[in-house]
């Protein structure tokens, strides 16, 4: 954020050749025929900022993506069927065009470019942000936009954006640059220095909420966005934005997923004998949770456990002649219950199921932060072995209602 | 005497800060259960909103 502070007609980036204003190096002369090349329809004029624009000669509908390729100066093809591609990610290609199509001005017909539009690419980004937030937030009270979900590949896409916006900015400033290489190092050492104090602060804030400090960290993170608000109308401090971010997004995701490491940290094994060993709950930190009730020779009833695991893996291993009837809160990740299961974000999982007359249901209540929660026939040592989750999985729960039993 | 204009990325920061201060607070203090649903909007338009305010204080 802070790289991005800079006054605006400080960032001279030749069309084209993109070279920063701090770097000496002259821009290249614009071309006699503006249509003739890419550079002068994006950049305009040598000695001014790349703009974006809507692309004239470059057009399909909007001219937006004949815009995008002059100013990464690539192929219109290449960048239509990303386009394209999007549209099939949840939608998002659509709206970020739409987004494009109204707040990115149209190339004028000369094909020269228009001064005063620094900052239009941070505004784009925040705009389709917003709409983003906006269209993720429709679910809750259902609307045309009720497929929307945050999983998938949709989510991927526009994570992997965010980081490429990011790095972008941090390392460049608000264009790409070609040239200037001694200034796109000098950004991208300090963008990387900038990041590491951040990295530090979103683990320690991270590690503190799930420590039980997060009403400290949520105090923190107050007063720098009240430190924040009083520095807009007194100066300096504007550098306080990015770590006030990194400290409170990662200690928020903790939170979201109630990620709660007082149980412990490493890697657990029980393996009860008997059902008076069975505990009626089994908690951990942060690690692998097994929990091996194959030989626990549990009489007939109902028997109830609960199983807690802040981020890491819970597997559980029954006896076949044992019903499992089963809930669970996953934060993020997933669960495995035989051969049913269920991922992604705020998984809320419930399997219930009847036992057979004579026979033992056992059940479980599983909240796993950042994880995944599993009950098989199988080994829990063998959790960790081999590609588990893709591998095909044998049906169970034969001693219920409708198993291979009932 | 002029009177200083407020930096708009600072000042939009800085509300979208103390909001997810507050919802983190409330959510330690059992007062609100924030879930990704939840946290994945804010967190977006919280981003956005900064974004868009620097973009737009750049543009002036």
């Amino acid at each position: 954020m802070e790289s991005n502070d800079q006054d605006p007609t400080t960032e001279q980036v030749g069309a084209g050749a993109g070279t920063p204003s701090s770097s000496p190096e002259p821009s290249a002369d614009p071309p006699a025929d503006p249509g003739a090349g890419r550079s002068d329809t994006t950049g305009g004029a040598a000695d001014g900022p790349r703009r974006l624009y809507r692309s004239r000669r470059e057009r399909m509908i909007g001219g937006v993506c004949g815009g995008l390729a002059d100013y990464f100066g690539i192929d219109p093809v290449i960048v239509r069927i990303i386009a394209v591609a999007l549209v099939f990610a949840g939608g998002a290609g659509i709206l970020a065009y739409l987004a494009a199509w109204l707040l990115v001005p149209e190339e004028s017909a000369d094909g020269a470019s228009e001064p005063g539009a620094a900052g239009r690419t941070a505004t784009i980004a925040g705009a389709v942000l917003l709409v983003l937030a906006v269209c993720t937030l429709v679910p809750f009270w259902g609307g045309p936009f009720d497929g929307w979900a945050w999983s998938g590949p949709f989510m991927f896409l526009v994570f992997l954006g965010l980081a490429g916006l990011g790095v972008w900015w941090l390392a460049s400033g608000e264009h790409p640059s070609a040239a200037g290489t001694r200034d796109v190092l000098r950004r991208a050492g300090l963008g990387l220095a900038i990041l590491a104090v951040c990295g530090l602060l979103a683990i320690g804030g991270a590690w503190a909420t799930a420590a039980g400090g997060g009403v400290l960290v949520a105090a923190v993170v107050i007063v720098a966005g009240l430190w924040l608000v009083a520095g807009a109308f007194i100066g300096g401090a504007r550098w306080l934005i990015l770590p006030a971010l990194a400290l409170a997004l990662p200690a928020g995701v903790v939170s979201a997923a109630n990620v709660d490491i007082d149980g412990g940290v490493g890697d657990r094994h029980h393996h009860p004998v008997t059902a008076a060993d069975v505990q009626s709950a089994y908690r951990l930190g942060i690690g692998h949770l097994m929990l091996d009730l194959r030989d626990a020779k549990l009489p007939p009833g109902d028997r109830r456990i609960h199983v807690e695991v802040g981020a890491g893996a819970v597997s559980l291993a029954v006896a076949r002649d044992v019903c499992v009837t089963s809930a669970a809160h996953v934060g993020a990740g997933q669960v495995n219950v035989f051969d049913r299961g269920s991922g992604g974000l705020d998984v809320d999982w419930r399997d219930d199921r009847r036992a057979l007359p004579g026979t033992t249901r056992l059940i479980v209540d599983g909240d796993i932060g950042v994880g995944v929660l599993d009950v098989s026939y199988d080994d829990p040592e063998q959790f960790d072995r081999g590609d588990r989750f893709n591998a095909p999985r044998e049906a169970g729960n034969d001693a219920c209602i409708g198993g291979a039993r009932g | 005497m002029a009177r200083r204009r407020p930096d708009l990325p600072s000042l939009v920061a800085g509300a979208a800060v103390v909001l997810l201060g507050v919802v983190l607070l409330l959510d330690r203090l059992d007062v609100l259960d924030v879930r990704f649903a939840a946290l994945g909007p804010l967190a977006c338009a919280a981003l956005g909103a900064i974004l868009l305010a620097s973009g737009l204080a750049r543009r002036d």
